[in-house]
């Protein structure tokens, strides 16, 4: 019963962002305008994007996630049917959410990790890090998923999210800046980046059991 | 070994800043209070149709 | 027995008429408490505790910057105590009492910044340095910020106070990592830093005007933080019958 009310719910999400194909792109074409951006501003030394470009893939695939964020929730708040999410009674709210949050990451996540490879030529990251960097990817964008999604919870009963969304994103992002930069950079300069991605697995494993909890806590308050 | 150089100015300015942190923490709670209070009369002069309070 | 009047006595804190005496009454006490530690430590701070032989008389800004760092911490402590009993007992007053502790907190954040900025400017040479504390403490500040910007972009405010509460407690669960993380960030990006703050052994007569001054900023903020709390709750509460006694007694 609950799995088969998950598996609607991803695939409506899932068909929405197909169908509004444009705007499911706008977490890539935002990655891409930063990686191609920034060459444009500090030059095109092969040695100095090299050095930035762990750190500006990532800050760009963070603020990827934040883009859609505002709207996760919102015209479900606006239609009711978040509502039904409590009163329905067909599947614990926890598990919705946790729907909703996947099928975020799916969006935003999976396309950016997809594409990190052609990012990461454009900066002349050593191709030797590569396989960590999508590592990275592949475990953080996940709690940025989850984190984001928590502003997102908190911040919908008010009427200019936007703003606060960023400003409440920034302070639980900077762990997995931190671990995810310092694993690929410790790649690229030859180093195991086990104990980076260890790290940056267990802030994974804290995020997926405490973030939904707070995401759920935060919604109820919400619509009440 | 380490040079003379004048502190003064840094120190100084903490302690001020500290004083000036601690004075508006002291302050703005009195200052909204007294709005609060002065808001609330109004309402009720209002309400009761006569500026009868003591200090009018 | 005891317990049983523990009980009442907690209850009773809940009933904003009740809460709003008590603000009244303790605050004085704090501040004048705020003062007298404060003149205390000032003192010693600033005549009796003699140059020290490395920093000359620029360390006096540890009795500044050092109290106001750990009422950073100590005051989100408080505020998420505060938090997690407003969430689980639905009491208003601590409601408004965890919300009224985030500016106050924030103050002191900031203080706290400015006062290492101000100290490392002649010890480092900049004013700014990506030292693990300054960088964690910036990011605390942020949290503060993020908390009071919830709080206040709400219309319900009872609703905004429960919401930010949860940030309150999220954030508990963060700034530890914040501090984790940005720890192993320095040390993998500067090698070995020059440790100016703390840990450096301190000679036993450079410590009783830190404890003067913590002592005193400790009883500032639950003077402040009451006075918030009151100012917020008459705001709150502004048609409720309870408040005309309130402006009679005071008008």
């Amino acid at each position: 019963m609950t799995v088969a009310r998950m598996t609607a719910l991803l695939r409506r999400d899932l068909r929405l962002a197909l169908r509004h194909g444009g705007e499911s792109l706008m977490p890539l074409i935002f990655l891409f305008s930063v990686i191609i951006l920034v060459p444009l501003g500090v030059g095109p030394g092969p040695n100095l994007l090299a050095s930035i470009a762990p750190g500006m893939i990532w800050v760009a695939a963070l603020l990827a996630s934040l883009l859609a964020l505002e709207q996760l929730f919102r015209p479900d708040l606006e239609d009711g049917t978040l509502e039904q999410w409590w009163v329905g009674g067909t599947a614990p709210p926890g598990a919705l959410v946790v729907t909703r949050l996947f099928s975020h990451w799916l969006v935003t996540g999976v396309p950016v990790i997809l594409f990190a490879p052609l990012a990461a030529q454009m900066l002349y990251l050593p191709s030797d890090a590569l396989p960590t960097l999508m590592l990275s990817l592949l475990i953080g964008t996940p709690v940025l998923s989850l984190v984001g999604g928590l502003a997102s919870a908190l911040t919908l009963g008010t009427n200019r999210g936007s703003v606060l969304l960023s400003i409440l994103v920034f302070p639980m992002v900077v762990p997995v800046l931190i671990f995810a930069t310092g694993a690929v950079t410790a790649a690229a300069e030859g180093f195991s980046a086990r104990a980076h991605l260890g790290l940056l697995t267990a802030l994974l494993i804290l995020a997926v059991t405490l973030a939904p909890l707070a995401t759920t806590a935060a919604l109820r308050l919400n619509i009440e | 070994m380490i040079p003379d150089l004048d502190y003064a100015f840094y120190v100084w300015t903490s302690y001020g800043l500290f004083a000036l942190v601690m004075a508006w923490q002291f302050l703005q709670p009195r200052l909204r209070r007294r709005q609060i209070l002065a808001e609330l009369r109004e309402e009720r002069a209002l309400r009761t149709g006569g500026y009868d309070d003591a200090n009018s | 027995m005891i317990f049983h009047r523990l009980k009442v006595g907690f209850h009773r804190l809940g009933s904003p008429p009740t809460f709003h005496k008590l603000c009244r009454i303790l605050s004085p006490w704090l501040w004048a408490g705020f003062v007298a530690c404060t003149a205390i430590g000032l003192y010693q701070a600033l005549y009796v505790v003699p140059p020290d032989y490395q920093q000359g008389d620029s360390f006096r800004i540890l009795y500044i910057h050092v109290p106001a760092a750990w009422q950073a911490m100590a005051g989100y402590v408080i505020m998420a105590i505060l938090a997690a009993i407003a969430l689980v007992w639905r009491i208003r007053t601590v409601e408004i009492m965890t919300m009224a502790a985030a500016p106050v907190g924030a103050a002191f954040t900031a203080l706290c910044l400015a006062t290492g900025s101000l100290w490392g400017k002649p010890m480092w040479g900049t004013w700014w340095a990506w030292d693990a504390r300054l960088t964690s403490m910036l990011v605390l500040l942020f949290i503060y910020l993020g908390i009071m910007g919830l709080y206040a972009a709400f219309e319900d405010r009872r609703k905004g106070a429960r919401v930010a509460c949860i940030l309150v407690l999220v954030g508990l669960v963060n700034i530890p990592l914040i501090h984790f993380s940005v720890e192993w960030w320095t040390t993998l990006h500067q090698g070995s830093t020059i440790n100016l703050f703390g840990e450096s052994k301190m000679h036993p007569s450079m410590l009783p005007p830190l404890i003067w001054m913590a002592i005193a900023v400790k009883l500032m903020f639950g003077g402040a933080l009451l006075d918030r709390s009151r100012n917020d709750l008459v705001d709150q509460d502004r048609r409720k019958r309870w408040i005309r006694d309130v402006i009679g007694e005071e008008a």
